[in-house]
C-alpha cells in the first residue's frame, strides 16, 4: 500500500500536470511551450533512469547535509540551553542569523569551494540547519519541571540527563522537525546545483531549462518528489520505531 | 530537630501583595507534622522557601539538625523511558534498597512495577512519586498534597506506614483534608492570610499511630481547633 505522504504528493503532481494540460490544450499552446503526452512519454523513456541517478546523487548529499545539520543544531542546542552568557549569545546569534536569507551566501561559498560535493553539501546544511537549530534550542532551553525537580533536589542532575530528559519529553516536536528539515536539505541541494554544481538533479533541470525542455523538467519533478516522500516516510518510520522503543509504547 | 522561622517577608515577583509579613513559627521534634491552610495561602511557597528553591525573601528560616530538605509534590512526573522498576532500582541509594520492596508492598504498587509511569493512575502516579522520595537519604520531607487521589484506606495504611518506618524523620505534609491532618500529624502549622496576626499558629494533633485507639472527642477538638485557626 501506498503511504499516504506517496499518493498525497502523486495527487498533487497530477493535478498540476493536469493544469499545464488544460493551460496547453484551452490556448491551443505549441510543443515547444509545453510539450504533449507524447512527448513528456518520450522523454519519459529517454532520461527516467539518468534522472534517477541524479535524484538519488541529489538526495545522498541532502541526506549528507541533514545528518550534519542535525548534529550541528544538537551540539549548539546543547550549548544554547545554558542560562549564562554562552547561552544567551548562542540564543541571540541564531535568531539574528536564521533572518538572513542564507541561499544568498551561496555564490561565495562556490567561489571559495568551487562547484564540487563540499559546496552542495554545505549549501544543503546550511539551509536546513538554521530552523532545525531554533527548534532544538528552544526545546533544551525549555525545562520540564515535574520531572527534572526530583534529579535536582537529589542532586543528581547532570547535563547529559537534563537533555535526555528534555528530549524524550518533546521527541514528537523533535521528530517533526527533523522530517520538516529535510525537505528543506533538498531544496538546498537543489538550489546549489541550480547555481553552480556540475552533478546532481538540479543540475540536469539547469540544462533542461537552457534548452526550454518542459519535459524533461516534469520528469525530473517527478522523481525529486518520489524519491523526497520516500525519504520523508523513512524518517517518519524511523521516529516511530525511536518512540515506540523509548516510550515502551 | 528543629525548624525555625523568623520574621519571614516575603511578595511574589511582580507583585505588590505580601505573601508573608513578619511570619514567625516553629516546629520542633521528628514526626509527621503539617502544614494547613487554605488556597492561596502561600503554602507552597513557603515549603519551597525551607527546601532551599525560593532564596529572595528576608528573615530567617533556621534547620537544627536537619541538613536534608527535600520537598515533593503530586504534578511530579518519573522519566518515560524506563519502567517504575528500573527507575526506582536506579536512583535508591544502595543502603536503602532492603527498604524499596517494603514500601512499593506497603503502598500498593506491585502491579505498577512493570508499568511505565504515564500508563498508572494518578492515585498510583503519587504513590510512585512519594516511594522515591522516601527512599532517599532526607531529614525533612515535605509533602506538598502527595496523597492526592489516593482513597482513604490506602492514604491511612501509607502515612501509618511512613510514621512507623521513619520515627526519627520530619515530615511536613501539606494537605486540605482537616480530618486527617487532624488525625495522624503531631504538630500542625495552621498559615493563616497576611493580615491575620499572627499568620501561623501552631496546634496539637491526635499523632494517631495505629497502636493506640483514637478517642473521637479530641479528634473533634483538633478539627475545631483547626478550623477556629483558619
Amino acid at each position: 500500500m501506498l503511504h499516504r505522504r506517496i499518493y498525497q504528493f502523486l495527487i498533487i503532481y497530477f493535478i498540476g500536470f493536469g493544469g499545464l494540460m488544460l493551460v496547453k490544450y484551452s490556448l491551443n499552446l505549441s510543443d515547444y511551450v509545453i510539450p504533449g503526452f507524447s512527448d513528456i512519454g518520450i522523454a519519459c523513456r529517454r532520461y527516467f533512469g539518468l534522472y534517477l541517478l541524479a535524484v538519488l546523487n541529489t538526495l545522498s548529499v541532502a541526506i549528507l547535509g541533514h545528518l550534519l545539520s542535525i548534529c550541528m543544531a544538537t551540539m549548539v542546542g546543547i550549548i544554547g540551553r545554558l542560562t549564562d552568557w554562552i547561552g544567551s549569545f548562542i540564543r541571540v546569534a541564531a535568531y539574528n542569523i536564521q533572518a538572513y536569507p542564507i541561499v544568498a551566501v551561496a555564490p561565495i561559498i562556490f567561489i571559495l569551494l568551487g562547484d564540487g560535493l563540499s559546496s552542495r553539501l554545505l549549501i544543503a546544511a546550511m539551509i536546513c540547519y538554521f530552523p532545525l537549530l531554533l527548534s532544538i534550542i528552544g526545546i533544551f532551553s525549555e525545562p520540564v519541571v515535574e520531572i527534572e525537580h526530583f534529579f535536582e533536589s537529589t542532586r543528581r542532575m547532570n547535563w547529559q540527563l537534563q537533555v535526555k530528559i528534555r528530549a524524550f519529553e518533546n521527541i514528537h516536536k523533535l521528530m517533526t522537525v527533523i522530517v520538516g528539515s529535510a525537505t528543506l536539505a533538498m531544496v538546498g541541494t537543489i538550489v546549489a546545483e541550480f547555481i553552480a554544481a556540475n552533478a546532481g538533479i538540479g543540475y540536469s533541470i539547469r540544462i533542461a531549462l537552457y534548452q526550454s525542455d518542459l519535459a524533461k523538467i516534469l520528469v525530473a519533478l517527478f522523481l525529486i518528489g518520489i524519491c523526497t516522500s520516500i525519504y520523508l516516510v523513512f524518517l517518519e518510520w524511523l521516529g516511530m520505531i525511536i518512540k515506540r522503543r523509548i516510550g515502551g509504547i | 530537630m528543629q525548624l525555625d522561622i523568623r520574621e519571614l517577608n516575603y511578595v511574589y515577583p511582580g507583585s505588590v501583595r505580601n505573601v508573608f509579613r513578619q511570619l514567625s513559627c516553629q516546629v520542633t521534634d521528628p514526626g509527621f507534622h503539617a502544614l494547613f491552610g487554605p488556597s492561596g495561602v502561600g503554602k507552597t511557597t513557603l515549603a519551597k522557601m525551607i527546601a532551599g528553591a525560593i532564596k529572595e525573601f528576608s528573615g530567617d528560616i533556621r534547620l537544627h539538625q536537619i541538613n536534608q530538605v527535600l520537598y515533593t509534590y503530586n504534578l511530579e512526573r518519573l522519566p518515560g523511558w524506563s519502567s517504575v522498576q528500573e527507575h526506582l532500582t536506579q536512583i535508591t541509594p544502595t543502603p536503602n534498597r532492603q527498604r524499596m520492596e517494603e514500601l512499593v508492598d506497603s503502598f500498593g504498587l506491585e502491579t505498577s512495577l512493570n508499568s511505565r509511569f504515564a500508563q498508572l493512575s494518578l492515585g498510583q502516579q503519587n504513590r510512585t512519586n512519594l516511594t522515591r522520595y522516601l527512599l532517599q537519604d532526607f531529614d525533612l520531607l515535605i509533602m506538598d498534597e502527595s496523597l492526592a487521589n489516593v482513597d482513604e484506606i490506602t492514604k491511612e495504611k501509607i502515612i501509618l506506614k511512613i510514621k512507623d518506618l521513619y520515627p526519627e524523620r520530619c515530615f511536613l505534609y501539606i494537605s486540605h483534608n482537616v480530618v486527617e491532618v487532624s488525625k495522624f500529624c503531631k504538630q500542625i502549622l495552621v498559615l493563616r492570610s497576611h493580615h491575620k496576626d499572627p499568620q501561623a499558629v501552631l496546634l496539637q494533633g491526635q499523632d494517631f499511630n495505629g497502636r493506640q485507639p483514637l478517642a473521637e472527642r479530641d479528634l473533634e477538638q483538633s478539627m475545631l481547633e483547626i478550623v477556629n485557626a483558619t
